[in-house]
């Protein structure tokens, strides 16, 4: 993948920007889980 | 309606239109009009993707949806977010670099001439189907809902958009959805809001949780893996992906939105803007359907909950014992859950609690089954279906003046952001595509500009034709899907070969696209295979089909 010449205005560069956006979908999708867990009677 | 619903809806949709035309007003070339100048910030793109997404069918069906069958719906999304990412990386700076007005343009530079026909010509269908339905699916319900015919309905939705985005181009359609991404945040949380504060005040917010849950509205997340259940973890994952790697990768209604950006880099953040807000925007929609099918337990809801079928069956002979038994099974389930949270309450909720609660449910959903069979007896129909009108139910009963007109607006502005966007990419892939490509390839910048208004304006003429022939969908919002997923797996495996394989050439290209729209269509025909699978399937058979094409090409010489 070639890297952009205009970086992302945080975290640097594009791929920790994927690698954060990546985490944090899969701790929503946790939450989520955990969600329907805990209200299930 | 009270009259100040009536100022709102319509001073709101006098607004609207009126500041599209506004910010449109300087688009005076084709790449204004198509692609507003390359001048779009990340944020402006973000919410008008998710503006074109979230139509009037996301709240009246969603909404409607949660309410009967819990919140697994909101699993569809799962995949969302990583296709943005994935995007980000690839399609965003290929489409930038290429410089194109449209997606299948960079087809033709990469394979070749027939290959981009194939491509556009199966979008042009496709989405043609989405967006008159896009129109018809809000058209018919809120017609019923304001007493209007569908058509004074649709004309009135379908003319409001055809003059803003004809005037305006994408300028226009942008900063409009803007401010609808606004009002529809507020709509949502004044809704949301209203359904648990007009619960009894016995009734917390916890206790409406803890009720939503016994009947199992709040199982979000499956982890069982069915090719054949629609919705779980994994079809959300892997079928949700290729979908929204497909829709906004190769649709050319959300590629336009990003081509608009002033650089890589905004566009990039418009697509993650969407990767971080999807879901928990669609977790908030479901969860107001739940949270309205706990208010229903408690304040007692029409037998059917559309109005004018409703008015029809209560004119029956058979009517009064149906209701009488719906009434019984309302206070029934009442007095049931009421138990359960004292119980609840106590710390002392047992298995037969539970089992007592969801039988007084079943006898519950007899009753309206009953009255549903009235309404299929009177109109000589089969399995008449009223959740597209459970939402706007509760919103014209229960909610107070002035929010009623709000959220009807709200919809109707939906619709119209959706439809917008829907016939700006038909006329932009007709033009580019089809008109510049085929019949005169050396006009003027002003005769694509009069082209293109000419373009936008047929197909929001034809969007309205064809909202008028929209009936006979199932739940709206899964036929929408639904036609988008028979389509969708050949554009997403053209492209994936287009970006990856360097190797396979426009004859692979071409007859992979056929091949996995073969397979797709054997697929939804012969097998009941989830239609969120399709797109996985459509894909893999073109790059199958494309790279032994290739192969034996290469061979071959």
């Amino acid at each position: 993948m070639n890297e952009p010449s205009e970086p992302p205005p945080f975290l640097g560069t594009w791929k920790r920007v994927y690698t954060v956006v990546l985490i944090y979908v899969a701790l929503l999708i946790s939450a989520l889980y955990v969600f329907s867990v805990v209200t299930a009677p | 309606m009270k009259p100040l619903d009536w100022v709102v809806m319509f001073g709101w949709l006098t607004f609207l239109v009126s500041y599209g035309l506004w910010r449109g007003r300087k688009s005076g070339t084709v790449n204004d009009y198509l692609l507003a100048g390359r001048t779009m910030p990340w944020y402006a793109m973000g919410l008008s993707i998710m503006a074109t997404q979230a139509s009037a069918i996301t709240f009246i069906s969603t909404t409607g949806q949660s309410y009967v069958d819990g919140m697994r719906f909101v699993q569809f999304y799962f995949g969302l977010p990583v296709a943005m990412v994935i995007l980000s990386a690839t399609a965003v700076p290929i489409f930038h670099r290429a410089k194109v007005y449209t997606a299948y343009e960079y087809l033709e530079n990469r394979f070749d001439a027939k290959t981009r026909a194939l491509v556009s010509g199966i979008f042009l269908i496709q989405r043609g189907l989405a967006a008159g339905l896009a129109l018809y699916a809000p058209a018919v319900v809120l017609s019923v809902i304001l007493g209007w015919s569908d058509q004074t309905t649709t004309i009135l939705m379908g003319s409001l958009v055809v003059i803003y985005t004809t005037t305006g181009g994408i300028k226009a359609i942008t900063w409009a959805d803007v401010q609808q991404m606004a009002v529809i945040f507020v709509a949502l949380i004044l809704a949301l809001f209203m359904a648990i504060h007009l619960m009894p005040r016995e009734v917390s917010f916890l206790d409406a949780v803890t009720l939503a849950g016994a009947f199992g509205k709040l199982k979000a997340v499956d982890t069982h893996f069915d090719w054949n259940n629609r919705y779980n973890i994994w079809s959300g994952l892997i079928g949700g992906m290729f979908l929204a790697l497909a829709y906004f990768g190769c649709d050319q209604s959300q590629v336009q939105r990003y081509l608009t950006g002033k650089s890589v880099a905004q566009s990039r953040l418009s697509l993650l803007f969407n990767a971080v807000a999807k879901i928990p925007m669609q977790f908030f929609i479901l969860f107001i359907g739940a949270m309205v099918f706990v208010l229903f337990m408690f304040v007692k809801p029409p037998v059917i909950f559309h109005p004018v079928e409703m008015e029809r069956a209560a004119q029956s002979a058979e009517f009064k014992p149906v209701e009488d038994r719906y009434n019984a099974a309302f206070e029934a389930r009442k007095q049931a859950a009421q138990r359960y949270l004292d119980a609840d309450h106590r710390g002392k909720t047992s298995p037969a609690d539970l089992e007592v609660l969801r039988s007084t449910q079943r006898a519950f959903d007899a009753a309206r089954q009953d009255g549903a069979k009235l309404v299929d007896k009177a109109r000589g129909s089969n399995g008449f279906n009223d959740t597209n009108y459970i939402f706007l139910s509760f919103v014209t009963n229960y909610l107070p003046v002035g929010v009623v007109g709000l959220i009807i607006a709200v919809i109707f502005s939906a619709a119209m952001s959706a439809v917008s966007g829907e016939i700006n990419s038909l006329a932009t892939v007709t033009v580019i595509d089809v008109y510049k490509r085929h019949f005169r390839k050396s006009g003027t910048d002003r005769h694509y500009l009069w082209a293109s208004r000419i373009a936008t304006a047929f197909w929001g003429v034809y969007a309205v034709i064809f909202a008028g022939r929209g009936g006979g969908f199932g739940a709206l919002i899964e036929a929408v899907n639904m036609i988008g997923s028979l389509f969708y797996g050949g554009m997403l495996g053209v492209f994936v070969l287009a970006f990856f394989f360097p190797k396979v050439g426009a004859n692979g290209a071409f007859f992979g696209v056929i091949a996995g729209e073969a397979a797709i269509f054997a697929a939804n025909h012969y097998t009941s295979i989830s239609f969120l699978w399709y797109n996985v399937i459509g894909c893999l058979v073109v790059l199958a089909t494309g790279v032994v094409i290739s192969k034996f090409a290469v061979s071959a010489k």
